[in-house]
């Protein structure tokens, strides 16, 4: 077979394509896992832990069990059970007096159990019936107390003696060396806090048996095919050999939260299997800011210094942050400083556990904090300095890797000098940045306005991954089926499936049909690290070349013609040898009972890792109330290929908003003196809304000769470094910590007084 | 339950029926002035006040221009009973206590949150959803606009967003970009698509932006 490349004359990719399910969506009629309803179907809801840390001491279930409506109630302890256990003889079977009392609970809203009714009301009540007694614990909810306290004891799971767990360090060069050689040094601390994913659609599931050995589940998940694998792992490891299907056919939003059953869907499958019906079990509001995940903290004091033309020697970083109870680091030692070559580099990290709900992967993991760490340093290290900020990114730009230009020309390592250095000039172009850029805290006024300007650079890398398996099956009626068992986070990959098709079989993308989200119809990877449409994409245009050239084999010699012979135009097959052209449906009608069927695998070369970005935010302060109010962000990003060109720039300027929220609105309050989370809603934990929004300007800097690189994390990475070194510029002063509230920016102006 | 059967084109409970039938006709009844309040000996003459619930009763309402019944307690939402009770699901529930406007129905042509009312209260008045916006393969305009300008990712807040956005047009034909946007104000996004709701409004408004 030739080798496969994407076609030089594009008539549909990179163009702008509204996405093909977007009328269904805009109009409720799509219908989410959380708007499955099934005949006969049960609701659940969850019972928490009201404590930052306790103990079961008693649990009785006599009472909820006999409340009007209740068909079926499992503990997690019951799940969870495993000791003792005799062959075939599921964990719920035991009593929760074996199970559950005693077991430990470590954070507010840390789950208990779960209760089905025949309605959402008679689940409510029920849930108040249950009696509970609980022994409180000693928690700590606050990064500061548990460094004081890192000689321990724990009050968090596990066997470690204390809260905090070194979490690596690295050191390159000679950074002592380095600090004292500096002609300009600077010191700062700057830091973000824990925020949460908020997908609009809570995590959850409808869970049904067809049979005791088979289970679908309409699961709102990013990881279709493994969400169905870890549930039937579960069930396995419960003597319940059964097959489990998973249906996510459109999702509310996953962010990096949604990428298994959960503890949810373990209790929804169980319940079902007790009640004998179907059971639908979602989250609800305050429940998915406790215990759905969130993004890890990030606290960092940094030395940052070089020399007075810029050029920066040093960088050395003492960073912290908290997963919750959970251990995943919210600073990537690896990857700080950000973006930039530093020769002499110290840094460390302690990660600290704290008595809340557990972090999980959101958008990017640890590259926002990384980049809000360094960036907001290479910014005070060039305003120390005196000089412009955009020069000394310049500056410091890792070089063009020599080898990877001659052996990979198209590898980021060979490119990424050239795409910063371009996507910086665009960004200066689109903000006006030369014109606007001044000294901090020396710019235009408005009575107590300040005005300020400020940028940041991010990477990401978002490669394709093997094992996404697409296919595509032409009938003798014309239609066109594309099936791949991915999901659609929000991304516009239905559409992405549907141009690459369109583009290769010379049809419209709304004629397709596009299956997606059901984990029988094949392999696929997990929406993680923007590898759906650079892991997708190529297997769709391999699926479809394969149906055509077999569309061809099986048509041409009906027609007495040969398949070499066929050109394939829009709506146009034309024989060369006779000159006889036909329409699609014409050519397709000659099938007769037949039909196509074409696979398509992920095959290298068609897609690329490693992008670029840089934003620039312009931003007004009053230095009377410290209100910041936005004016402008200008995004410039690279994604190889651009598949969908409407649907890219949709996700970069979400990308923008979503750092526009961590910049400006977001954060996790866990008070201290309860343990809990007092802001577990929409009205106290933020978000902004339309009024809240700068105007955004998007430049996608296309690079089609790369291939299809992922787009979904990049652009939410720099937006709120470039937010704080816009206030920066405006006040002259550092305020240190997202978000950018009017008392933070006031404390900061008080700070420098 | 012939009784709780609303007369034609009147709502379908009082604000006394409601605060009787959720418990709570006694703290309403402190409420009063004195000179209202009702004496023991007239309040044993006083005609009998319907109450509603816990129990389950009839609940009859007009959607989208088809008149649906269904047993519901009382204190079933809006929102539920058209999730859950009539399955109804281009109401989303995000927030689930009127923060967010994932929920956002036309009552009467006014835009309300609809987890926060109950589905009592919404009989006899004309409820329309996004769904009706999309009847025998016509589009309406307001979820064009937002197909055209891509103003969604994963759509969850879309239907609430195009609702109130229809309810400005609807208000107000030659509503300006700042006026809707004034109008979608009580919705939030988690995708951001804010800039490309901008686009999708702009084209909308006879007067541009």
């Amino acid at each position: 077979m030739a080798e496969i490349k994407w076609p030089e004359k594009r008539r549909l990719i990179g163009t702008k394509v509204p996405r093909v399910d977007g009328p269904d969506k805009a109009t409720g009629r799509a219908r989410y896992s959380q708007d499955i309803n099934r005949p006969g179907m049960l609701h659940a809801l969850i019972l928490r832990s009201p404590y930052a840390h306790c103990r079961i001491k008693s649990l009785d279930l006599s009472e909820a069990q006999k409340a009007p409506g209740v068909r079926a109630i499992v503990t997690v302890g019951q799940i969870n059970y495993t000791a003792g256990k005799k062959e075939g003889m599921p964990g719920w079977e035991f009593p929760v007096s074996v199970t559950d009392v005693g077991r430990e609970l470590f954070y507010h809203g840390d789950e208990i159990l779960a209760i089905a009714a025949d309605t959402e009301e008679h689940a409510r009540d029920a849930l108040r019936l249950v009696k509970i007694e609980f022994e409180e614990l000693p928690f700590i909810v606050k990064e500061e107390t548990a460094l004081r306290r890192r000689q321990g004891p724990s009050t968090v799971p596990g066997k470690d003696a204390s809260n905090v767990l070194a979490g690596g360090s690295r050191t390159e060069g000679d950074p002592d060396g380095a600090k004292k050689a500096a002609e300009v040094l600077v010191r700062g601390t700057y830091g973000v806090p824990v925020i949460t994913h908020c997908c609009l659609e809570t995590h959850g599931l409808v869970a049904e048996w067809e049979s005791p050995r088979s289970l679908t589940i309409w699961c709102t998940t990013q990881a279709v095919p493994a969400t169905a694998n870890q549930l039937q792992n579960f069930l396995a490891g419960h003597g319940i050999t059964c097959n489990v299907r998973c249906i996510t056919h459109h999702m509310g939003g996953g962010y990096g939260s949604k990428f298994g059953p959960d503890i949810q869907g373990y209790l929804a499958a169980v319940l079902a299997w007790l009640a004998k019906a179907p059971v639908k079990l979602f989250l609800e509001r305050d429940e998915e800011h406790l215990a759905a995940g969130n993004r890890p903290s990030a606290t960092a004091t940094v030395t940052i210094g070089g020399s007075h033309d810029g050029t920066i020697t040093v960088f050395e970083a003492t960073t912290y942050g908290t997963p919750g109870v959970g251990r995943a680091a919210g600073v990537n030692i690896g990857i700080l400083p950000y973006v930039y070559d530093v020769r002499n580099v110290r840094i460390s990290t302690d990660i600290v556990r704290l008595n809340h709900g557990a972090a999980r992967a959101m958008r990017a993991p640890a590259h926002p904090q990384n980049c809000f760490i360094t960036e907001c340093a290479v910014d005070d290290f060039a305003n120390a300095a005196g000089l412009d900020p955009m020069e000394v990114r310049l500056k410091n730009l890792p070089q063009n890797d020599p080898a990877a230009v001659k052996n990979t020309p198209t590898s980021f390592l060979a490119l990424r000098n050239t795409i910063y250095t371009d996507e910086i000039r665009i960004a200066a172009e689109l903000s006006q940045w030369k014109k606007k850029w001044h000294p901090p805290g020396k710019g235009p006024t408005k009575g107590p306005w300040k005005h300020g300007i400020g940028m940041a650079l991010h990477t990401w890398g978002g490669a394709g991954r093997a094992d996404n398996d697409v296919f595509v099956t032409i009938s003798s009626d014309g239609s066109v089926v594309v099936q791949c068992s991915t999901q659609d986070l929000g991304t516009g990959e239905r559409t992405v499936l549907a141009i690459v098709v369109a583009e290769v079989l010379g049809l419209d993308p709304k004629d397709l049909t596009v299956v997606i989200g059901e984990s029988q119809i094949g392999r696929s990877t997990g929406s993680g690290g923007s590898t759906t449409a650079p892991g997708t994409a190529p297997a769709a245009l391999v699926a479809a070349i394969n149906a055509r050239d077999e569309l061809f084999r099986k048509v041409a010699p009906k027609l007495g013609m040969k398949p070499e012979n066929l050109v394939l135009e829009p709506n146009k097959i034309t024989d060369k040898a006779s000159g006889k052209s036909f329409t699609w449906r014409q050519f397709c009608a000659r099938l007769g009972m037949d039909t196509v069927r074409g696979q398509g695998n992920w095959i290298p070369g068609l897609s690329n890792l490693g992008v670029g970005g840089v934003q620039v935010a312009e931003v007004w302060v009053d230095t009377e109330t410290g209100v910041v109010r936005l004016e402008k962000i200008v995004a410039v990003q690279d994604c190889g290929m651009v598949i969908n060109k409407l649907a890219c720039e949709s996700q970069v300027a979400g990308g923008v908003i979503m750092g526009i929220n961590l910049a400006m609105f977001e954060e996790m309050i866990v008070d201290e003196q309860t343990g809990r989370m007092v802001n577990p809603d929409f009205e106290f934990y933020k978000l902004g809304g339309m009024l809240d929004m700068p105007e955004i300007i998007v430049h996608m800097h296309d690079m089609p000769e790369r291939g299809v690189i992922g787009i979904g994390e990049p652009p939410t990475i720099s937006t709120a470094a470039a937010i704080g070194n816009a206030i920066c510029n405006a006040l002259g002063v550092r305020v240190p910590r997202t978000p950018f509230s009017p008392d933070r920016v006031l404390a900061a102006l008080h700070a420098k007084k | 339950m012939s009784q709780t059967h609303p007369p034609p084109g009147k709502p379908g409970i009082s604000r006394r029926q409601f605060l009787t039938g959720t418990g709570l006709g006694a703290a309403a009844t402190a409420l009063l002035r004195t000179s209202e309040a009702p004496t023991q000996a007239n309040q044993a003459q006083a005609p009998k006040t319907v109450g509603f619930g816990p129990n389950p009763v009839a609940c009859e309402l007009l959607v989208n221009g088809a008149r649906i019944t269904v047993h519901i307690e009382p204190r079933v939402t809006l929102l539920d009973c058209l999730r859950h009770y009539m399955d109804i699901t281009g109401p989303k529930r995000v927030c689930d206590r009127g923060t967010c406007g994932a929920c956002t129905v036309l009552l009467d042509g006014r835009p309300i949150y609809a987890c926060t009312m109950l589905a009592l209260e919404a009989q006899g008045k004309k409820i329309e959803t996004p769904e009706s916006l999309y009847e025998d393969g016509q589009l309406h305009r307001v979820p064009a606009a937002f197909v055209q300008y891509d103003a969604q990712q994963c759509g969850f807040c879309t239907p609430g967003f195009v609702m109130a956005m229809k309810a400005c047009f609807d208000r107000n034909p030659n509503a300006t970009p700042a006026e809707v946007e004034q109008g979608l104000a009580g919705n939030i996004c988690r995708c951001g698509t804010y800039q490309q709701m901008r686009d999708a409004l702009r084209s909308l408004c006879k007067k541009g932006g």
